[in-house]
């Protein structure tokens, strides 16, 4: 939380500390119109990417304001951007397991954007997702072209299952002529692209 | 040029609409909420249609370089409805705070029954709370009378007008539109409401002050071009190319911006986000194919 806070610019900290933790509208309006009042700029993130300054704020406001307001109705009720801050904020809430459904949800996402943000530079599908949803995720990111560096702990959650889908995933793009991406060596044993 | 359609239902159109509009130059849209060609049956299904018009539909837009907008609203039919109109209400305080919504609307007259005025008036206040503009249908039917007491609802309310389109304006209601403070939306279509030779007429003779065109295309026969189409027709009677950017770019963007949530920076955020996708598409070699799941 605090490297949350750190990683937004002064005027920025100042707005998101502004906002009343307990009161239950003020944090609804605030997450709404965060993009307003900070803007969207990028902002370094430590070990967890690069966000948008409306997203950082986002998931601060939800990480202070998380007796107040749930993630599951932030998502729920928000557009890509907001959707994209809860995700990023899921592993840092109390008790993160009990988020499993919203996180495991988000993945079926068709917005790129909203995929990435629990799928890449984010821990929590490595800490709680069961092996068929980790699986998933992975052939996912690798499906939309998107770098497997990019997902947190991808060595440590090897599998065979995985191994297998990755390799039929990569025998099923060169049937059809069309390029394996380069990166899926990693996940597939014993096979090379 | 670059060009702005601030009405279009692009929920009701393909990729192919999406590429030729970008290829003609369209870089921004507005598409406004209204209804879906047969009447809905439960509040449920306005708020999936809210989080389409706010989340898939803005991403699906910004994968062909067009910011998408959109604005939320009791459409006048449904607000006939008393199984959803109530609910809707309440519904819409949720979605009017977010940065893709940019005006309350499509509210105003249909039938100009008791519902409609009452709907139409309470939609006015919630936009006042919100620091919203309004984005007002006129009826196809009984257009003129219909258009006569939008204008007297919103002088009845006190709402600033300056923060109302009147949309759909024909020969008949621009006049009474422009006499007021009140903005004046065409809806360019194939067959109804007002074609190309006529808006070039019109603009001919009323100038550029706070006129705006739209295709108001949707699930029937309609055409997104009609943006860029009526560009050409005023160019082909001589109106001058700064009065006709005014008109397909810089109006929409005055009136639909006057709170702050269409910057000249967000216009380019849907290009870059494009562009880091081809950029990753690159990495793997898949070209330019459209990310699809």
């Amino acid at each position: 939380m605090t490297s949350l806070l750190d990683a937004l610019p002064s005027t920025a900290r100042a707005w998101v500390l502004s906002v009343a933790p307990d009161d239950r509208i003020a944090l609804l309006g605030a997450f709404s119109g965060a993009a307003r009042n900070v803007g969207k700029d990028p902002c370094a993130v430590p070990e967890r990417g690069t966000w948008g300054a409306d997203e950082l704020a986002r998931a601060a406001l939800l990480v202070r304001g998380a007796a107040s307001v749930s993630p599951e109705e932030l998502y729920d009720r928000g557009d890509n951007r907001e959707r994209q801050a809860v995700l990023r904020a899921l592993p840092l809430l109390e008790a993160p397991e009990r988020f499993l459904p919203l996180a495991v949800e988000a993945c079926r996402t068709n917005v790129l954007t909203i995929f990435e943000a629990i799928a890449c530079e984010n821990p929590y599908p490595q800490r709680h997702f069961p092996e068929p949803n980790w699986n998933q995720m992975v052939l996912k990111v690798a499906f939309n072209g998107l770098a497997l560096a990019r997902i947190v702990g991808l060595a440590a959650r090897s599998n065979d299952e995985l191994a297998r889908m990755a390799s039929d995933f990569a025998a099923e793009r060169r049937a059809a002529g069309r390029p394996v991406p380069a990166d899926l060596g990693s996940v597939m044993k014993g096979e090379t692209t | 040029m670059k060009l702005f359609d601030p009405h279009i239902h692009m929920t009701s159109r393909t990729t192919d609409d999406y590429e030729a509009m970008a290829k003609a130059g369209i870089r921004a849209i507005i598409e406004p909420a209204f209804w879906l060609g047969q009447p809905r049956t439960k509040v449920g299904t306005f708020e999936d249609y809210f989080q389409a018009l706010v989340g898939w539909e803005r991403f699906r837009a910004s994968q062909f370089g067009i910011t998408h907008f959109c604005t939320i609203g009791l459409n006048p039919k449904e607000a006939n409805n008393p199984n959803v109109a109530p609910g809707v209400l309440e519904l819409m305080p949720h979605y009017l705070g977010k940065d893709g919504v940019v005006a309350v609307g499509e509210i105003g007259f249909d039938d100009q029954t008791p519902a409609e005025e009452k709907y139409f008036a309470a939609q006015l206040e919630l936009a006042n709370k919100f620091d919203l503009p309004v984005l007002v249908h006129t009826p196809h039917r009984d257009k003129k009378r219909g258009t006569e007491r939008s204008l007297a609802l919103v002088k009845e309310q006190r709402f600033p007008e300056e923060r109302v389109v009147i949309d759909h304006n024909n020969e008949e209601t621009l006049p009474l539109v422009l006499a007021t403070g009140c903005w004046a939306g065409h809806s360019i279509y194939p067959n109804t409401k007002m074609d190309e030779p006529r808006m070039a007429a019109l603009v001919k003779k009323y100038g550029t002050t706070r006129m705006i065109v739209n295709s108001a295309a949707d699930w029937g026969v309609s055409d997104p071009l009609k943006v860029p189409k009526t560009a050409q027709a005023m160019k082909d009677v001589g109106v001058s190319d700064a009065d006709i950017e005014t008109i397909v770019w810089n109006n929409p963007i005055a009136f639909f911006g006057q709170t702050g949530r269409i910057a000249a920076a967000d216009l380019g955020e849907a290009a870059k986000i494009d562009q880091a996708q081809l950029f990753e598409g690159n990495s793997v070699l898949r070209g330019q194919t459209p990310v699809r799941t």
